[in-house]
């Protein structure tokens, strides 16, 4: 039993941002990357299986800024191989889930896995897309939404959430690609003693065959959000301070 | 025939007590390795001036006493008990000839009654004065050794008193055995029958003694033999440097702790020896706080789950000690404020042992959530706060002028900033001070920018050694490629990790926090403060700049310099109480805690009435004690202020 699981950087947006030059996204110069929560859950949900059915559990990534920590990282958590997919920088004009797909679905058959695990999103993958694109370019069942994954021989037994607390539960076969949502125990922490010993490792690159594809939509602008006129400060003690919001509150209609 | 009888009874009472000391002793033999035989010297004269002027001990003046009574009156006595048996084994043995009948006897009188005071003194601690320190010592075993001990001296002296009767003058040397000689003829004993009682009270004082021999092995007044051993092989490394893990004995070994085994001797020789007097119980922040965690009970704990591990008590044998003997909330309780260590008598070493358990638990991946989070951010960011490392001198922004990058010029002092003191909003304006201020009296200082990490002094006592090694290295190697004289911090625990851990990595520094560096540019006419604005103020001690670095002075003179008056909290210096956030503390849920302790150190400070001023020197107590005074709603009458402030103000 194979798995493939794929680890994306994301900028974190938790930062004070700022837009890029063109205004079209944001400044990449000052914020940091961190591994995407969803594929965090998706390399735990993978370990698990491992643990659980003796898998062997291989983390690819797109070969960028950091991306040989996050996949040192990913081989201390518990996986038994990783690589970069070489990708030069400057043959690429977005990184788009369209545009690294065609890389992704090259090195996924080169690995030829019986299950591949992804995030179901990113904060560059906001519709989950990766994961149904993957399914398209491999012609391998896909789903997505996915919170429980057990394996048999040449089966996946998944359950998918729906909004409302439904859920169903899915038979496929395998090999199939997954878009996961969160993985069946919270992911754990690993020791620092497992990060210093793969300090000297090297991250192999994996070769593939396969070309970014090129995006059908670009974003037009980008503006962060206006905070200038979002709150009111009240002053004062706290009666002055419970008047003025009974009277906002009127004047508002809340209250008569 | 009384003779063979005696040896009979000492012979065999030598035996159960050597068999019931090696099987305590035994699991040391199996135990790793820890090397504690270096600078003998040293250790001989520290062990012996401890023991000596009892320099822990008098720290809590009774019980500090009334040791120094019994422990010196039992020195005295063995020559009684050398007589007593000596004379009994090789009939015609008598240290008459050194003076056995003269001084000696004097000597014995004086300290029989000595030692009974103290035993009293010590009985009307336990009983009635009851300090809290003794909530989980076993009263029992410690209320046997009062009547055992009491016990010889009583037929002693019944012995010696017995003996004058019998001679039917008074011994010119032993005025207390005269006054009870008289007391005995007074109910009527005579020459005969004093005769009979003497044989009597000879045997009940030997019986007693061997009684007492063989309870001792298995009683916490196995320090009498064990304690001097202990102090011997204190440790003698820098007090803010823990000890490494164990080296891996094989590839398979983890080099955590799993059983009582993988602790090093040193650490079960500290079991054996822990008196259960519970002083370190008296100071920890935690234990006050209301958290799972008393040293002393820890050290008990252990004690107890090695035994029973052992099969020398009874108990479940194959309890773990994680979740087992000790839980994990208690480990994850301590703030590592080295309390506990400044004040044990003999010199145990709480926080190794608490930090190796937590290291078993890191390497398991048992961390609590809260924590996690804050570990992996180090790990992603090499910060707590999860903030990318360009952002780490952003604070640099609104200064009049542009520190130095120390990275690509050579400056006299390297800031080394670290995290709170950076990435914290209210310690940044206090960042902002002192660079202004250095900015001011014209010091030649740079920063290392986003080259900076964690300094991973926490790090490392949360139990993550590898993650601290990363972040250690990287500093270094960073420092490495910087020239500068000297190293300067405002962060107590980047100073103990640069200071005192670094150096086992083979870094060496020239550390300096900023309240000295201020206090030398006042001296040197760099800043003229003002001092005609003096505050009545307090002064907290940091654990880390004080307790663990010995920093108690210099923020004492440079408030005194800038004209305030100190009122000194109950607890100072040494003394000092824990804000609640070392060890890691501080990434972790208070909700352990029932009374945070930095809200029961605001209160000592009120107790001192007329100060108006909290004055600290750590950015992480700015953060504390700033959300203490408003946890209290007591902002009208305390106000927390940094160091840096006060200088800022003195001198604008
Ligand atoms: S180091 Fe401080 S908190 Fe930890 S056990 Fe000792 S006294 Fe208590
Ligand atoms: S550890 Fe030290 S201070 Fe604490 S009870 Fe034992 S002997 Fe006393």
């Amino acid at each position: 039993m194979k798995i493939v699981v794929i680890q994306r950087l994301e900028p974190v947006l938790t930062e004070e941002l700022e837009l890029s030059d063109d205004g079209r996204d944001i400044d990449r110069e000052w914020i940091g990357f961190a591994l995407n929560q969803f594929d965090d859950q998706a390399l735990e949900q993978a370990v698990l299986l491992k643990e659980s059915n003796g898998a062997t559990v291989t983390a690819i990534a797109i070969e960028d800024e950091g991306s040989d920590k996050m996949l040192k990282n990913a081989l201390a958590r518990g996986a038994d191989a990783a690589f970069q997919i070489p990708l030069d920088a400057d043959d690429v004009e977005s990184r788009s889930s369209r545009a690294l797909a065609p890389l992704y679905a090259a090195a996924i058959r080169t690995l030829a896995p019986d299950l591949v695990l992804v995030g179901i999103l990113s904060n560059s993958d906001l519709y989950g897309e990766l994961a149904p694109y993957l399914g398209a370019h491999t012609g391998w069942p896909q789903i997505s939404a996915v919170t429980e994954v057990r394996l048999a021989a040449g089966k996946a037994t998944v359950r998918q959430e729906y909004a409302g607390g439904r859920a169903a539960r899915f038979e496929v076969d395998t090999p199939v690609i997954i878009g996961l949502q969160t993985a069946m125990q919270p992911p754990r922490y690993v020791a620092g003693s497992k990060l210093r010993d793969l300090l000297k490792v090297q991250i192999p690159e994996l070769e593939v065959d396969g070309a970014p594809s090129a995006d059908m939509s670009h974003g037009t602008t980008l503006a962060l959000p206006d905070q200038s006129a979002g709150a009111v400060m009240f002053d004062g003690d706290a009666d002055d301070i419970a008047t003025s919001i009974h009277n906002l509150l009127k004047e508002k209609g809340f209250v008569q | 025939m009384q003779t063979m009888l005696l040896w009979l009874v000492t012979v065999g009472a030598l035996a159960v007590f050597a068999r019931r000391f090696w099987l305590r002793l035994a699991p040391l033999s199996r135990a790793r390795a820890a090397n504690r035989t270096d600078q003998p010297m040293e250790r001989l004269t520290g062990a012996l001036a401890d023991i000596g002027l009892h320099r822990r001990l008098l720290r809590f003046t009774w019980s500090g006493v009334l040791h120094f009574m019994i422990f010196t009156s039992f020195l005295v006595l063995s020559t009684a008990i050398l007589q007593a048996f000596g004379s009994g084994l090789f009939p015609g043995f008598s240290l008459a000839v050194i003076g056995g009948d003269t001084w000696i006897a004097l000597l014995q009188d004086i300290f029989a009654l000595l030692m009974l005071i103290g035993l009293a003194m010590a009985a009307w601690q336990r009983f009635v004065r009851k300090p809290a320190r003794f909530v989980g010592s076993k009263t029992g075993d410690a209320t046997l050794i009062y009547l055992l001990a009491g016990g010889i001296v009583l037929t002693m002296l019944l012995e010696f008193a017995t003996a004058i009767v019998m001679s039917g003058a008074p011994h010119a040397w032993r005025p207390v055995s005269t006054v009870l000689s008289h007391l005995l003829i007074g109910t009527g004993m005579t020459a005969q029958s004093a005769s009979t009682a003497h044989l009597v009270f000879f045997w009940l004082h030997i019986l007693i003694i061997l009684t007492f021999l063989i309870y001792i092995p298995g009683s916490k007044h196995r320090h009498m033999m064990l304690a001097a051993f202990n102090l011997y092989f204190r440790p003698l490394t820098p007090k803010g440097q823990l000890p490494p893990p164990p080296t891996k004995l094989a590839e398979a070994d983890t080099g955590t702790v799993e059983t009582y085994q993988d602790f090093t001797w040193k650490d079960l020789l500290d079991t054996l020896s822990c008196t259960e007097c519970g002083r370190c119980q008296s100071v920890c922040p935690a234990y006050a706080a209301g958290a799972p965690l008393s040293p002393k009970s820890l050290i008990m704990d252990l004690r107890d789950g090695l035994l029973t591990h052992e099969g020398v008590i009874d108990g479940d044998a194959h309890l773990p000690i994680i979740g087992g003997a000790i839980s994990q909330e208690t480990l994850w309780s301590c703030t590592t404020c080295r309390a506990c260590m400044e004040v044990c008598p003999v010199h145990i070493e709480h926080v190794p042992k608490i930090v190796q358990l937590r290291r078993t638990m890191v390497e398991d991946g048992a961390l609590e959530p809260m924590l996690q989070t804050a570990m992996t951010n180090f790990q992603s960011q090499g910060n707590s706060f999860g903030k990318p490392a360009k952002q780490r001198a952003r604070w640099t922004k609104d200064l009049s002028f542009k520190p130095k990058d120390a990275r690509n010029e050579p400056v006299d002092i390297l800031w080394f900033v670290g995290d709170f003191a950076s990435f914290d909003t209210r310690a940044q304006e206090l960042t902002r001070m002192v660079a202004e201020l250095l900015h001011k009296a014209g010091v030649d200082f740079g920063i290392l920018y986003d080259g900076e990490r964690n300094s991973g002094n926490d790090v490392r006592r949360v139990g993550d050694e590898g993650l601290f090694e990363l972040l250690a290295q990287q500093n270094i190697d960073t420092l490495a490629g910087c020239t500068f004289n000297r190293i300067m911090t405002t962060d107590p625990h980047s100073l103990n990790a640069l200071k005192s851990e670094y150096p086992a990595l083979g870094a060496n520094y020239d550390v300096m926090h900023y309240a000295q560096l201020l206090l030398d540019l006042i001296k040197a006419g760099k800043l003229t403060p003002r001092t005609d604005a003096g505050l009545t103020v307090t002064y907290h001690d940091p654990c880390y700049l004080g307790r663990y670095n010995g920093g108690f002075d210099a923020p004492r003179d440079l408030m005194a310099a800038l004209g305030h008056t100190l009122k000194e909290m109950p607890r100072n210096r040494e003394n000092s109480f824990c804000c609640g956030a070392g060890g890691g503390r501080i990434w972790m849920d208070d909700v352990v805690f029932k009374e945070r302790p930095s809200e029961n150190r605001i209160k000592e400070a009120l107790e001192l009435g007329e100060i108006t001023h909290f004055v600290v020197s750590c950015p992480k107590d700015v953060v504390m004690y700033t959300a203490a005074i408003q946890n209290l709603g007591v902002g009208d009458r305390l106000a927390v202020r940094d160091l840096a402030e006060l200088v800022t103000l003195s001198v604008a």
